[in-house]
């Protein structure tokens, strides 16, 4: 027998816990009849008293394997298109499971065997409403009643919720400056407060903080290199301009001439300078006494 | 890991052409020099540089008189062109008799140079990597004549010889110098390769540079010869800046119809650089500065005007060099003449002529305000006597007394006379002289082994005129006389008349020739008149006694007939002649229109004649200078004539950018009758905003560089307006802001670097007096409403910049003039310490040169902090000479006014400065005297007690003692001070070096060289410049190794001989025998400062780090010796005999040595 003082004070926690909501009022006393299933077993198999602990385990255990029986045989009655699980959907899953069903029927007319009252009834569990958006459709005509209905509506349907773009170019600009200016602020602000900061006044140094200067190694690299943002800048425009520019640009070999920026300026600068152009082939030849490979040390032994 | 120093050997190969050749004497600054020997004979040799401390016994003595006399004689005596050098070596008496045999004399010098000051700059970031990665560099620089500064020679123009170069350095560094790279060699052990460079134009020493670094390398895609260097990183930049200059070469090429006389040509752009440009035989130094991207419009012109400078100075000035100091004009002139055509050709005839008004006008002012630039001083036969420029408080005497300013002007005002000239001869005579003396040259340098034609490679007043007569068969004598022999400019006042009845014109011309700087003019003149019926010259004649010129008029005043105007230029134009006078047919008079006289003219004539000759004139210099005049007038016409130029495509950017800041002016004086909105809002809203949207500014595209330009201008001139309460208006406040705010670059290919920081001027422009009530602290919450906006502005703009920064942080700039602005004007409380931090050595150098302006400024303002606090920076030669000028130009007091700061420990701070703590670089020292002569003017300056009763006669040790005015809290000025130089060199320490080596040994070719014969007759005689090549020397063998360890290995080899020498001639002496910052080793016992040793043990501990490497260079050295055959076994000797001598010489360098690894070998 199981411990009723165990069984109760469990019981009385739990209900005691969660009488508030039907759902979970039904899903506690369907616990209860598990756990009374599991005592009973318990029981039959000559076991005086158990553990609280213990039986909540076995409970959980008989649960989840439960549990599982149902969603496997769920999936395979889906597997072959059907909706309501058949005899034989189960009795695969069990085998499935490792489960010998053939020892079913002995076991199930066993003689020591415990009736347990059924669980007390209680309302299931009302599923909670969807959002109800727009209309459910029916089946068409060419679709058996049989299949699934649709999900809800709000599941596929378009949500009209579109308003006309600005176009108006003053509201973009005011729009775009403003938008610069708030990521910038906002920007300069969070450096100037997670690094150190300078101040122009004395009495409030959060007022207006500079982010401290910081001297740098190599000055002229930054000051001179133009910034990825700039470079970006260039070759968006770049690639607008001068599409049929770029194939000559990109020949094999012609490294002399990939700065981007190069043959534009050139290009935009006032005739004057007719540029020869410089042919890839022409570059190997080049001989300069810079691009000489250096000489190995002459052994002098003269001596 | 290594130290900032080189080590090398020099090998002159001397002819002489006297007898009694015993003495020879060189130049050589800093460098230590360890053995002479001639011809494998040890040589005795002296070592005395005076310019070291310019006056010895000084104490007392503070008055700049006194200074620049001793200086001037202290530069004199060592004057390569007066037979003078720093380094006198005795040719041992074994060889007396070969000199009577007139033959060769070999002279070796080993040398070191240690932590250099001048003459070589170290450029070594504190970084992690490899020197190569670190982008450590260095490159020789100088004013003039320097090259002395880093190898023993004869430091002159005028010296020529052929040259043979090597350099040792790092595998991973390139050596760049002049001539051929003839081949590269690895060393034995693979780690460092050798340079040979072969020069055979005979060239000056002072021609010769030097440049190492871990360089990108490009080749010149049009012209193989050419070879351009850049920093790591900057290859994009340098391909993009440099794909212009093979049309320089061109254009110059085809003027002087001269090949470019040297076989190749290198470019080398390095960080600090010392000026913008500096060339040298068959190389050119840059500023890495001057490299941009293609995004950069502002930059683009000025590095092309650089690089035509430079490629100039090539033709003039390198390949030929210069007589003497006198026959420097010439080529300034020359160089500066040609690059004036490149101008008109590229940047077109309006761009050509502004320069020369910008440049007329530069010079005229300066010599009005300081007194006559002189291009071509003679000195008769008595030394000092009769000085030419007695207005100047220094003298002309010599390139290295120059003041900076004065150099720069000098320069200018010698291609403005060479304009002159050619306005007399004609262009095509101009440029046939010019070919005339390249072919001479170029016909000399193939001439080997015949040193005496070399003299046709060296120009001279006398050889320049001469051509020209020769060429053009003019006699150019007056206009020579006039303004080369002769200082000062020309001041003119014209005003005029017009006789109705005669139907002339009345013209006067006054002078002014009385006040400084001015002198007298005599000669025609031409004035150009436009009248209805055409434009008219007349050419007067200016006499002595002659002021009025009555020139007859072509044209009756008849108005009433529609007919169009003639131009000068033959255009013809409807003018609407309602403004002007009935009676009259004048237009405007233009007195010497052609910029043919070195003038200033003020002249008078109606405002509607100005506003004409604005609208009219197709001029641009005419333009301007109505512009200029229109100031004057503050009248609605003029106000529409400068509105008019300003929405003229057509007219020059340049006049229109000059009409929006005279419009500015002209609006701020009809405040009171001012109709319409603020002046030129609704120019900029019609040529620059939406067509839609008249607040939003278009977004920027920059196709148009005139528009561009202007677009810039505007809203800077906008903010000068001001409104009756004298505030800027809120409109163009509120317009100014919007434009920042709806600045939008996103589809533009250029860069807007500069138009942002001019927006952010234009804010630093709009800013008044803060209404101060009382003495009150400026705190956050008296903030004026719009200022705070203002500040707003500013405070985004600086911190974007972190993040994202500008070019040549251009943003960065603008914003901490803008900061200074509102603390000058009681906005915000004044505080210089934000600015000091922007000044700290490691910001770009164009921050540190505005914030360092923006502290000379508080200085200014606030009498508080000491001058010297200011130069407390790193040694960038360039930004300390930027903080001397400023400072001078900027002054925190001058001799007039009384001032706290006037106190003897500055004058002595200052002193100390210009008298030994500059003696590294020319133009440092010339800076300090001029900032010494602004603050105290040329006599003892008041503050300092009367030398009768001041006592103060050793400052070193009594100042303290004696001189109860000087207050404690002075003390740490005076560290500070020398904190230019000492607090520089231990910053230099901890970086450390480029390891290389160089050495530079031309064949026996020929070289002239003057030596100085004691018994001579002619080294007694003071020479002429000609003749002070009387003896030759045709080979000078030099090698430079730069080291990155140690002199203490060439201590041990210096022979005891030269060393005891040396000390029993120190003795006598008295004096600092080696160069400034190491005198311990030759000289006695002296109790180095206290910094010199915190700087030496930093250094010896960095070397003990670097054991592997020195150990390396030692076993190198070895070989090197033993190829040389000298007299090896003397080593370990003398080894000994320095290890005592260090011994008793407390000396931080022996110190140092006795620490360093290499003694426990």
């Amino acid at each position: 027998m199981a411990d009723p003082a165990v069984m109760a004070g469990g019981f009385t926690f739990r209900g005691g816990k969660a009488t508030s909501s039907p759902a979970e009022n039904y899903q506690l006393a369907r616990r209860r009849t598990l756990q009374v299933v599991v005592s009973s077993l318990l029981t039959e198999c000559g076991f005086e008293s158990a553990e609280k602990a213990a039986v909540e385990s076995l409970t959980e255990m008989i649960q989840r394997y439960i549990s599982e029986v149902g969603r496997c045989a769920k999936a395979y009655c889906e597997h072959t298109a059907r909706i309501t699980p058949t005899l034989s959907d189960t009795v695969v899953t069990l085998i499935e499971m490792g489960f010998n069903v053939n020892t079913l029927p002995v076991y199930a007319k066993r003689s020591q065997r415990m009736v347990i009252t059924a669980p007390p009834v209680t309302n299931a569990p009302v599923i909670p409403k969807a959002l109800i958006a727009g209309q459910k459709r029916t089946h068409p005509s060419h679709i058996p009643s049989h299949f699934p209905e649709f999900p809800d509506p709000h599941t596929y349907i378009k949500t009209p919720t579109f308003r006309e773009p600005v176009s108006d170019y003053q509201v973009v600009r005011e729009k775009a400056a403003s938008q610069r200016r708030d990521v910038e602020r906002a920007l300069t602000r969070f450096m100037a407060k997670t690094g150190e900061t300078q101040s122009l006044f004395k009495d409030d140094i959060t007022a207006f903080p500079l982010i401290a200067a910081r001297p740098s190694s190599i000055p002229y690299l930054s000051a001179l290199l133009p910034s990825e943002l700039e470079l970006q800048t260039l070759e968006e425009t770049d690639s607008s301009e001068q599409d049929d520019q770029t194939d000559s640009e990109n020949t094999p070999g012609n490294n002399l001439n990939d700065d981007p920026g190069a043959d534009k300026e050139n290009s935009m600068l006032p005739p004057g300078g007719v540029v020869p152009s410089v042919k890839a082939s022409e570059e190997n030849m080049i001989d300069n006494p810079y691009l000489r490979p250096v000489k190995k040390p002459k052994v002098r032994r003269k001596k | 890991m290594c130290s900032l120093s080189h080590l090398g050997f020099v090998e002159l190969t001397i002819f002489p052409t006297v007898v009694n050749l015993n003495r020879i004497k060189l130049n050589s600054k800093q460098c230590r020099i360890y053995r002479v020997r001639v011809n494998d004979l040890e040589a005795p040799f002296i070592y005395n540089d005076p310019t070291l401390e310019v006056c010895h016994h000084e104490s007392k003595q503070r008055n700049l008189n006194y200074f620049s006399s001793a200086y001037t004689a202290a530069v004199s005596a060592v004057d390569p062109d007066a037979g003078h050098g720093e380094l006198v070596i005795k040719v041992p008496s074994e060889l007396w008799k070969q000199g009577d045999e007139m033959n060769v004399l070999k002279v070796y010098i080993e040398f070191s140079l240690d932590q250099p000051k001048g003459g070589l700059h170290f450029v070594v970031p504190d970084v992690e990597g490899s020197m190569a990665e670190r982008g450590a560099h260095v490159f020789s620089f100088g004013y003039q004549n320097s090259t002395r500064f880093w190898f023993p020679c004869v430091d002159s123009y005028s010296e020529l010889c052929t040259w043979k170069l090597e350099f040792t350095v790092d595998a991973s560094m390139v050596a760049v110098s002049c001539g051929d790279l003839v081949e590269t060699v690895y060393t034995h052990d693979m780690r460092k390769k050798t340079f040979h460079y072969v020069l055979p134009i005979p060239t000056a020493a002072s021609n010769i540079s030097l440049s190492v670094g871990p360089f990108e390398i490009l080749v010149e895609p049009y012209m193989h010869e050419v070879t351009h260097f850049c920093l790591p990183q900057l290859l994009p930049l340098l391909k993009h800046s440099m794909s212009y200059l093979h049309e320089i070469f061109e254009f110059y090429e085809e003027i002087l119809t001269c090949r470019y006389p040297y076989s190749c040509f290198k470019t080398v752009f390095v960080d600090e650089a010392y000026v913008q440009v500096s060339s040298y035989a068959s190389m050119s130094i840059f500023s890495t500065n001057l490299l941009h991207s293609a995004m950069i419009i502002d930059q683009t012109p000025l590095t092309r005007q650089c690089l035509a400078q430079a490629l100039a100075q090539q033709f003039f000035g390198c390949f030929i060099s210069r007589m003497s100091w006198a026959d420097e004009w010439v080529l300034k002139g020359i160089s500066g003449y040609i690059y004036g055509l490149y101008l008109k050709k590229t940047f077109g005839v309006n761009q050509y002529r502004h320069w020369i008004k910008e440049e007329l006008d530069k010079m005229v002012e300066y010599e009005l305000k300081m007194g006559g630039v002189l291009l071509h001083p003679t000195f008769g036969g008595g030394k000092d006597k009769d000085n030419p420029t007695p207005h100047l408080h220094f003298s002309i005497k010599h390139p290295h007394t120059l003041s900076w300013k004065y150099y720069k002007m000098f320069q200018c005002k010698a291609h403005l006379v060479m304009r002159l000239i050619e306005n007399r001869i004609s262009m095509e005579f101009m440029l046939q002289v010019f070919n005339k003396l390249l072919s001479l040259a170029s016909t000399a340098s193939s001439q080997k082994y015949q040193s005496h034609m070399w003299s046709q490679m060296l120009v001279s007043t006398h050889s320049f005129l001469k051509s020209i007569s020769n060429v053009s068969g003019k006699d150019i004598g007056p206009l020579i006389k006039q303004w080369v022999d002769q200082s000062a400019v020309v001041k003119f006042f014209g005003s005029f008349a017009f006789n109705r009845k005669r139907n002339v014109l009345e013209l006067e011309i006054r002078q002014d020739y009385t006040s400084s700087g001015t002198q007298k003019y005599v000669g025609p003149i031409k004035v150009t008149v436009q009248e209805l019926d055409g434009s008219f010259n007349h050419t007067l004649q200016i006499e002595e006694n002659s002021l009025k010129h009555d020139i007859p008029c072509h044209s009756k005043s008849r108005r009433n007939k529609k007919k169009k105007i003639p131009l000068m230029n033959g255009e013809e134009v409807d003018m609407d002649l309602s403004a002007m006078d009935a009676d009259s047919p004048l237009l405007w008079i233009r007195i010497d229109p052609d910029m043919s006289i070195l003038r200033k003219v003020e002249f008078e004539q109606a405002d509607f004649m100005w506003q004409y000759q604005l609208r009219y004139e197709r001029d641009v210099v005419a333009q301007e200078e109505s512009i200029l005049a229109l100031e004057k007038f503050p009248t609605p016409a003029s106000r529409l004539a400068l509105t008019d130029i300003l929405e003229q495509d057509q007219c020059f950017y340049k006049v229109r950018q000059g009409a929006c800041f005279c419009l500015a002016k002209i609006a701020n004086s009809m405040m009171s009758t001012w109709t319409g909105p603020p002046a030129m809002k609704s120019l900029f809203t019609r040529m620059f905003c939406c067509k839609s949207c008249p607040n939003i500014v278009k977004t920027n595209t920059f196709i148009s560089f005139q528009s561009y330009f202007l677009q810039k201008t505007m809203p800077v001139a906008m903010a000068q307006l001001r409104d009756i309460q004298n505030l800027c208006p809120k409109d163009v406040l509120n317009f100014i802001l919007d434009l920042i705010k709806y600045n939008d670059n996103r589809k533009n290919k250029f860069s807007d670097n500069y138009y942002r920081a001019e927006l952010i001027d234009a804010l630093t422009n709009s800013l008044t007096p803060a209404i101060s009530i009382s003495n009150e602290v400026r705190t956050v919450d008296n903030l004026n409403g719009d200022v705070r906006l203002i500040l707003e502005e500013i405070t985004r703009s600086l911190n974007m910049e972190k993040l994202l920064p500008s070019y040549r942080n251009t943003i960065t700039v603008s914003c901490l003039r803008a900061i200074r602005m509102l603390q000058k004007n009681g906005h915000i409380p004044s505080d210089p310490s934000l600015f000091k931090s922007y000044a700290e050595y490691g910001h770009f150098v164009d921050v540190r040169v505005a914030a360092l302006e923006a502290v000379v400024d508080y200085t200014r303002g606030m009498h508080r902090t000491s001058p010297s606090e200011v130069s407390r920076t790193h040694p960038i030669p360039y930004v300390v000479h930027k903080i001397l000028s400023m400072l001078g130009k900027n002054p925190p007091f001058t001799k007039a006014a009384e001032s706290p700061l006037c106190n003897e420990a500055l004058v002595d701070q200052l002193w100390k400065l210009m008298n030994s703590g500059t003696s590294h670089d020319w133009r440092l020292r010339c800076d300090a005297v001029n900032l010494y002569y602004t603050l105290f003017g040329l006599t003892r300056p008041s503050c300092l007690p009367l030398p009768e009763l001041g006592l103060v006669l050793n400052l070193k040790e009594k100042k303290a003692v004696l001189n109860p005015t000087i207050k404690p809290e002075q003390g740490p000025d005076t560290t500070e001070m020398t904190g230019i130089t000492m607090g520089g060199l231990i910053t230099m320490e901890t970086v450390s070096s480029v390891s290389m080596s160089s050495g530079v040994a031309p064949p026996p070719q020929g070289l002239k060289r003057k030596l100085d014969s004691v018994v001579g007759p002619l080294g007694s005689s003071s020479p002429e410049p000609g003749q002070v090549l009387q003896e030759e020397d045709t080979s000078k063998k030099f090698k430079i190794r730069f080291n990155t360890v140690e002199e203490d290995e060439i201590d041990m080899e210096s022979p005891h001989d030269s060393q005891a020498f040396i000390h029993h001639h120190l003795n006598i002496l008295e004096r600092p025998s080696t160069p400034g910052q190491h005198p311990a080793v030759l000289s006695l016992p002296v109790t180095p400062l206290p910094s010199s040793f915190g700087k030496e043990s930093t250094s010896s501990s960095k070397h003990s780090g670097d054991h592997h490497h020195h150990h390396h260079h030692h076993e190198h050295k070895k070989k090197k010796k033993k190829k040389h055959k000298h007299k090896h076994k003397h080593k370990h000797e003398s080894k000994d005999k320095e290890r005592d001598s260090h011994a008793f010489s407390n000396s931080p360098a022996s110190g140092r040595s006795a620490r360093s690894p290499s003694m426990s070998d």
